[in-house]
């Protein structure tokens, strides 16, 4: 690693407009293309304080700061465009998380990464609405935030209670939602909404081995714990009334709820068993890069289509985990209300991934091109008239689901032709970790974090007191930076705001 | 053997010291532990993992399961032990432990077998600690220094 002064390493950083810093190539060797990130005023501080802590003599913490992470990332073989790093950006295992970057599958030295796509594969945003009125909810609320926490397995060592075998288990992850519709989980139109209709066709349940098969078996339909939840909220602000009407949301108070969880202990296995192949590849393919932790392969090795397929698997995983969630949300909603979940129009207005790789067409140097796109902590966000996007969205653009930390707000964006262009039609996740978990237990006081929530009107029930320190909104970034800094920038529209009212976390 | 004790004998009802703790970390959480040998620091390491997905206070000895790992190097067998741990605390038998005694420890052909004593993770009995997705090679570093008698281990696992 290069070490410089911290005033040697500001040359190398440009601000190019007042949401952008370009990061340029001898920031850290071997750069193939030049880095890029996305901040305000207030996240651009954060950003380089980690960078001058860095510098310090006598430095050895675990992770390097997230401009490092980036142009490290710039420098993996087949990279182009430029290494991207957005507004919610914090240091990650290789990749930082809130990082994309593209590989040309034309070049046979293009890699895959599974550190540019997180342990967590596939986790993501659902986000459903109801005909119901903040008013109509607020009486029960207490009963149906219990109720939601009584249906939906939640936290450390919880298991799920959607019947499966290891049969079920192999079909599951070779159809992603198209088992949960057949067994009657969701409704046919759910999958219009969302990512690749659920179903990662590459998926190969032979790619993945017996032990993530076995951590995900008693996993399925849980939530999981850390920055995981469902959230009872309502819409608190409308900014762009088409694309919000298209989605179903047509005034403030509006009740929706979103989910936000990934592939559970499957998906971790099959990363954790991914870089352990991956080491071995990059030493026999004599593949080099500046930090041990970006293992990979290329694209086109065993190893690297084998990642694919097992990754792929483990996205289809996480579909029928959000899915069954969905329908257990729906269960709780239904018996508090004594309706039909159809009579109070609990439709998916979307569900996008923030942690997964793909491949896509984008225009590179004025030529269409296969990339695979890593997205680490970064939401697919394409344009209006995108053949990929759901009908009801080609004239709005994809919606982009933006959750925020417990007891702050979330967003809905829409995607943009910039946001195309720049970021290969990529944008934020969320708000991103800005103190350690450590310092947030050792600063912040469970009772005040819990009045807090309840002097906003949030009701909370968690299944880990000490997570409740962890998760405050003080241990994040705030997350309207975040949104505001991706529209200003204009890779993202701001098109609606929620407001949580109940929080189900683990 | 005496029925109170559920079959297990006085010595391996007895907890060891706490030679652990848990280090600052942004989005993770780094655990560092120590011991009189390697081999002690390995085995609290492995607890320390497991006292942050539960308070272990709340955990009784009733069961003891064996494990074993096998690597390339002293790295790669740490990563291993503790993976084999988890693995055991997500699948049948779902096992907390509270007390981990490594009966082969092998620094020349890596190989590790371990019993873990502990019992079933419950809901309502155990409080919900931190999930751990997966152990990692960040910063991770083995101090052995027989002659100062210094013996660490630093591993940052991903929650």
């Amino acid at each position: 690693m290069v070490v410089r002064q911290y005033t040697e390493e500001l040359k190398y950083l440009e601000k190019i407009n007042p949401y952008c810093w370009k990061i340029k190539k001898g920031f850290q060797p071997n750069m193939n293309v030049e880095g890029v990130f996305y901040v305000n005023s207030t996240l651009e501080k954060l950003m380089l304080d980690e960078l001058r802590n860095s510098c310090r003599p006598g430095m050895t913490g675990g992770f390097l700061p997230g401009v490092k992470q980036i142009a490290n990332v710039a420098a993996l073989p087949g990279i182009v465009g430029r290494s991207v790093g957005l507004p919610d950006i914090h240091s990650g295992y290789g990749f930082a998380i809130g990082n994309m970057a593209a590989f040309d599958i034309s070049d046979p030295n293009s890699i895959v990464s599974p550190g540019g796509v997180g342990f967590d594969i596939n986790c993501g945003v659902r986000l459903l609405r109801t005909n119901l009125h903040e008013k109509d909810v607020q009486p029960i609320k207490e009963q149906l935030a219990q109720s939601l926490f009584d249906h939906i397995p939640v936290g450390v060592g919880s298991k799920g209670i959607i019947p499966m075998n290891a049969r079920d288990m192999e079909e599951a992850l070779e159809m992603g939602m198209d088992w949960s519709l057949r067994e009657g989980y969701v409704w046919a139109e759910d999958k219009e909404h969302c990512e690749e209709y659920g179903r990662m066709l590459n998926a190969d349940p032979s790619k993945v081995s017996l032990r993530a098969k076995k951590r995900g078996l008693p996993q399925l339909g849980t939530l999981g714990a850390g920055n995981h939840y469902a959230e009872i909220q309502v819409v608190d602000e409308i900014y762009d009334k088409y694309a919000a009407g298209k989605m179903g949301l047509e005034g403030v108070g509006q009740v929706c709820v979103m989910i936000h969880s990934g592939s559970r202990g499957f998906g971790h296995q099959v990363a954790t068993d991914a870089l352990v192949q991956m080491e071995k590849a990059m030493k026999r393919d004599k593949i080099e890069t500046n930090d041990r932790q970006l293992a990979c392969a290329r694209i086109n090795s065993v190893e690297g289509q084998d990642y694919l397929k097992a990754m792929a698997a483990a996205a289809n995983f996480a579909w029928v985990n959000r899915s069954s969630m969905t329908f257990l949300t729906r269960q709780a909603f239904a018996k508090q209300f004594k309706m039909a979940p159809d009579d109070l129009d609990m439709h998916v207005i979307y569900d996008v991934s923030h942690n997964v790789a793909k491949i896509e067409e984008h225009v590179v140097d004025g030529k269409v091109k296969k990339l695979l796109v890593h997205r680490k902590g970064s939401t697919r966000a394409f344009p209006p008239h995108h053949p990929l996007i759901p009908v009801d969205y080609q004239l709005t653009g994809q919606p982009v689901l933006i959750g925020g930390s417990m007891g702050t707000c979330s967003y809905v964006l829409t995607g943009t032709h910039q946001g195309m262009t720049e970021t290969f039609g990529s944008t934020c996740h969320g708000a991103g970790r800005a103190l350690s978990r450590a310092k947030s237990r050792r600063n912040l006081d469970y009772k005040d974090v819990l009045n807090k929530l309840e002097g906003l009107g949030i009701t909370i029930r968690v299944a880990s007191p000490k997570l409740v320190m962890e998760e405050a909104p003080e241990s994040y970034k705030n997350v309207t930076d975040v949104v505001n800094t991706c529209h200003s920038a204009g890779i993202s529209k701001k098109t609606v705001k929620l407001r949580p009212i109940a929080v189900i976390k683990g | 053997m005496d029925e109170e004790l559920g079959g297990f004998t006085i010595e391996e009802l007895t907890l060891p010291p706490i030679k652990y703790e848990y280090l600052d970390h942004t989005a993770d959480v780094q655990l560092h532990a120590w011991g009189d040998s390697l081999k002690e620091a390995f085995e609290q390491c492995g607890m320390a993992m497991f006292g942050y997905m539960t308070d272990l206070n709340y955990v009784q000895i009733r069961e003891v399961h064996s494990v074993e790992a096998n690597a390339d190097d002293m790295m790669g067998l740490l990563y291993h032990f503790l993976d084999e741990l988890l693995f055991l605390f997500s699948v049948e038998p779902f096992l907390i432990c509270k007390k981990l005694v490594i009966t082969e420890f092998n620094t020349e052909e890596f190989r590790i077998v371990c019993q873990c004593y502990g019992e079933e993770f419950q809901l309502g009995k155990h409080p919900q600690g931190t999930e751990v997705k997966a152990i990692t090679y960040s910063a991770m570093q083995i101090i052995d220094e027989p002659k100062d008698n210094n013996f660490e281990v630093f591993v940052i696992i991903d929650i």
